[in-house]
């Protein structure tokens, strides 16, 4: 747990592109834990308010449109292109593989 | 042409109707906040409120559609509005005392609904049509 909070830490320190004292650093590591906390909360509200238990794509899709990030301009794709890499964008976007399959199965 | 041009006119009339009727309401909530602080509201602050309120509307409007259809409905019901104020713990509370306040109220017009013999089998239907009046 502590080792996936450094990688925001460095996420953190990137997009910042300014040198960023260590004491914001922790506060930084507490609003994540608050941000987690708060995420959980809502895609277990949101699942169960579509009456199932297991939280799916549509959830945090939901999630996203409520934040503002995904909009009617900028769909959930869009953000899958702009910041996650490569092996993980070929898991959530569609693409077409030889052997006339697409992945992932929908 | 022209035809397009009228349709326009007349969606914007609407607008302004439904504005001039939040702009009213605003201002006779806001009449009661200042008797009752001791204080006035300028016209532009009611004015500006009621804008405020209205562009609130289509937010609300909006995010409500998302929740009833994330649910597989097409219907709105109180479990989205409840979903809606979930951001703030105490708004939350209100709304869910005030929605059992109204559930309670349906019970009872069912119940007296139902001594008289006749439409019987309309009782299904009260619910939803109540809950969209308030």
């Amino acid at each position: 747990y502590k080792a996936g909070l450094s990688h925001y830490m460095k996420l953190f320190s990137f997009y910042s592109k300014m040198p960023v004292e260590k004491k914001a650093l922790e506060m930084v590591e507490k609003c994540l834990d608050k941000y987690f906390q708060h995420l959980c909360n809502d895609l277990e509200a949101f699942s169960a308010h579509a009456g199932r238990k297991t939280v799916k794509l549509e959830d945090l899709e939901l999630l996203l449109r409520r934040q503002g990030l995904v909009t009617d301009h900028v769909s959930l794709h869009v953000l899958v292109e702009r910041h996650l890499p490569l092996e993980y964008r070929q898991l959530l976007i569609p693409c077409a593989f030889s052997g006339n399959s697409v992945s992932p199965a929908q | 042409m022209e035809e397009v041009g009228a349709e326009e006119q007349q969606r914007f009339c609407q607008r302004q109707r439904l504005k001039a009727a939040v702009h009213y309401t605003v201002g006779c909530l806001c009449q009661e906040v200042a008797s009752d602080k001791q204080v006035q509201f300028s016209k532009q602050t009611i004015a500006a409120i009621s804008e405020v309120t209205f562009r609130q509307c289509e937010n609300f409007a909006k995010d409500l559609e998302m929740f009833a259809r994330h649910a597989k409905r097409s219907t709105i019901t109180t479990e989205d509005v409840k979903l809606l104020a979930r951001r703030s713990n105490s708004l939350l509370k209100y709304i869910t005392e005030k929605n059992e306040e109204i559930a309670q109220l349906n019970l009872e017009r069912k119940a007296k609904k139902k001594r008289k013999p006749e439409d019987g089998n309309k009782d299904s239907l009260e619910p939803d049509v109540d809950v969209g009046e308030q």
